[in-house]
């Protein structure tokens, strides 16, 4: 059997993963926690003195506090399974990631275990996100310097 | 009918209703003249409404845009402050696409408390310079 049958093969025993079942799924699941945010940023707007631009920064937090405590009770692995990428795209997917990686290695010492690993999966996140910011930034820099657009 | 039937129903009343009326509602404190502001927020079809509250030498106006025109509030509200500023030159002008000054702006008028006011329009502008 030489490469080419076997991935033949291969594909034709393979289950077909419900592609569209799972976008709509994810849609659903990532839009009710995007509206359940939404209700926190205006609870934060009525009751507190933050405008839409500043509430988004308590708002953030208080998802991935949420997300951090669902992840903790186990409830937040059942809707990352029922929504997939929309339970993980969402900010709230962060603090899942972060938490998890804890609890798993809690028993190897809160020092090499949780602090050595805790960064493990949300590292990526937080390394390509600062370094993006850094190349949009620099870029903005550059375009403010040379007089295309104002900050 | 039991609560379960009713409350999908009353949940989808309540997203397809909205909670806060589009109208548009002016105050005036001043002596400065408020047809002219009027006409420039009721003309501008992209707005849905708005509430402006003039109040001795600051006008403060809160506005809320159609939908698809939320992408470029900040600069419809920089329009009309353009204008606004325009047509009252003694007024200090703060127009605002943010919906806190809205809802704020509408219970100042609602309110129509006298003494916190001017306060209160201070804590307004200095809400809208706040970066995030």
């Amino acid at each position: 059997m030489d490469e080419k049958k076997y991935a033949k093969l291969e594909q034709s025993i393979t289950p077909k993963p419900p592609i569209l079942k799972n976008v709509i799924k994810a849609f659903l699941v990532g839009g009710t926690i995007c509206l359940i945010a939404q209700f926190i940023a205006l609870f934060y707007m009525t009751f507190f003195n933050f405008t839409e631009r500043t509430a988004s920064n308590p708002t953030v937090a208080t998802m991935i506090f949420i997300s951090m405590l669902l992840t903790g009770f186990g409830l937040y692995k059942k809707i990352g399974q029922l929504g997939g990428a929309g339970a993980s795209v969402p900010i709230t997917g962060f603090g899942n990631a972060v938490v998890s990686a804890a609890i798993e290695h809690k028993s190897e010492g809160y020092v090499l275990g949780v602090g050595g690993n805790i960064f493990k999966l949300a590292g990526s996140v937080i390394l390509y996100g600062v370094f993006s910011a850094f190349l949009v930034a620099l870029v903005k820099t550059i375009l403010v310097k040379l007089g295309v657009v104002s900050w | 009918m039991t609560i379960r039937r009713l409350l999908p129903i009353f949940c989808i009343i309540l997203l397809l209703s909205g909670c806060i009326p589009n109208e548009f509602t002016f105050e005036n404190k001043s002596g400065e003249d408020s047809e002219k502001a009027k006409e420039l927020i009721k003309k501008d079809d992209r707005i849905k409404g708005a509430s402006a509250l003039f109040y001795e030498d600051h006008l403060i106006v809160g506005i809320r845009v159609k939908t698809f025109d939320r992408f470029k509030k900040r600069k419809i509200a920089k329009e009309l402050e353009k204008k606004l500023t325009k047509s009252y030159p003694d007024l200090a002008v703060l127009v605002s696409a943010d919906s806190k000054i809205l809802t704020e702006t509408n219970k100042l008028i609602l309110k129509g408390d006298e003494k916190g006011t001017k306060k209160k329009i201070h804590e307004l502008i200095s809400l809208t310079e706040e970066e995030t």
